[in-house]
């Protein structure tokens, strides 16, 4: 299990005590994403491995360092999960099912397929909007494209984590269409996700407009760029 | 042109020159990315001299003054060398993204090897 953090000296003890109680049965690896804070202490103490990247470089590149990690140390599956306490460890559950239940490649915890959950409007507009350009271009329907709560099967994070194939900042349709695209199998199940109590969340922070720009450009490059 | 422009621009020209070539010299400035700047600051002095063809070539374009033109010229000059630049950090970037991951994969090994020699 993946878990990037930055600055989350006040939730992560408590996330990596949920995911002790969850009975998962799985190695934890925190990737520290250059905190400032007791971050990585607190990871240490907790008896987790724990990757501490340098300086403070974004939310996908802690994500494909842990993709690094465990292609190189021959892991068969990765769980990423939020280091901000809106997860719940437990739900992994419904994704390891998804996965045998479908022969997926990829399971994305979506928090729309179980109950409302709230964000602004101009990111429900984005949200809304690219998850209609995913469906017509892989014919399913993703309702949580940016959720950071995933299981990848090897091949998959094998793939991810090499190069460009992940973004720095945060993943999205673009990311989903790119594994449609590589004929990976990517399918939804649904999550329970928490608000976020304290702190600043690494999915805030962007402007919505920027946002949208950016994913539009993303996509098209999907279209674009041949297949390797 | 008139001459006082001609001069002017000369000037300007000469002056970014030097600081350029002066930055170089104290190495507080890498040479490869110093020519994007000298072929602005040639183009400059070259543009006070080239009214033969400024003059002529504004005309032509509709330009009332033809200093303007050699503006227009150089703001162009300005945009490639942003964009350079832009390709530049966009470049280094990457190269950062590749260290930090290759640092922090490195420095989890190395803890194991120090905890397995204790």
């Amino acid at each position: 299990m993946i878990i990037p953090v930055y600055n989350e000296e006040a939730c992560l003890a408590s996330v990596l005590n949920d995911v002790k109680n969850s009975n998962l049965n799985t190695d934890v690896l925190v990737v520290n994403d250059g905190s400032t804070d007791n971050t990585s202490e607190i990871a240490k103490q907790a008896g987790v491995k724990v990757l501490d990247i340098p300086f403070n470089m974004g939310y996908g590149l802690a994500i494909q360092t842990g993709f690094r990690f465990a292609t190189e140390y021959g892991y068969d599956f990765v769980i990423t999960m939020d280091g901000d306490g809106q997860h719940d460890p437990s739900f992994a559950k419904n994704l390891i099912e998804a996965m045998h239940r479908e022969e997926a490649d990829v399971v994305i915890g979506s928090r729309f397929l179980e109950r409302t959950y709230k964000m602004g409007i101009a990111r429900r507009i984005g949200v809304w909007l690219f998850s209609k350009i995913a469906r017509f271009y892989t014919g399913m329907k993703f309702t949580d494209p940016t959720s950071g709560f995933q299981l990848l099967k090897r091949r998959v994070f094998l793939y991810l984590s090499k190069g460009d194939n992940y973004p720095l900042d945060y993943p999205d349709v673009n990311i989903i269409m790119a594994l449609y695209k590589m004929r990976f199998k990517v399918i939804e199940a649904p999550v329970r996700m928490f608000e976020k109590s304290k702190g600043k969340s690494m999915h805030s922070g962007l402007g919505p407009l920027i946002y949208i720009v950016r994913m539009f450009l993303a996509i098209i490059m999907v279209f674009l760029r041949k297949e390797e | 042109m008139a001459l006082s422009v001609r001069i002017f621009i000369f000037m300007l020209g000469i002056v970014l020159f030097i600081m350029i070539f002066e930055l170089v010299r104290k190495k507080k400035f890498r040479e490869e990315l110093s020519i994007v700047w000298l072929i602005i600051g040639v183009a400059l002095i070259f543009s006070s001299f080239a009214d033969r063809v400024i003059d002529p070539l504004a005309h032509k374009l509709g330009f009332g003054y033809p200093p303007a033109l050699v503006f227009v010229i150089i703001s162009f000059l300005l945009v490639l060398a942003l964009l350079y630049f832009s390709i530049v950090v966009s470049d280094l970037k990457g190269k950062n993204k590749e260290l930090s991951q290759k640092i922090a994969l490195m420095e989890y090994k190395l803890s194991k090897l120090y905890q397995e020699k204790e």
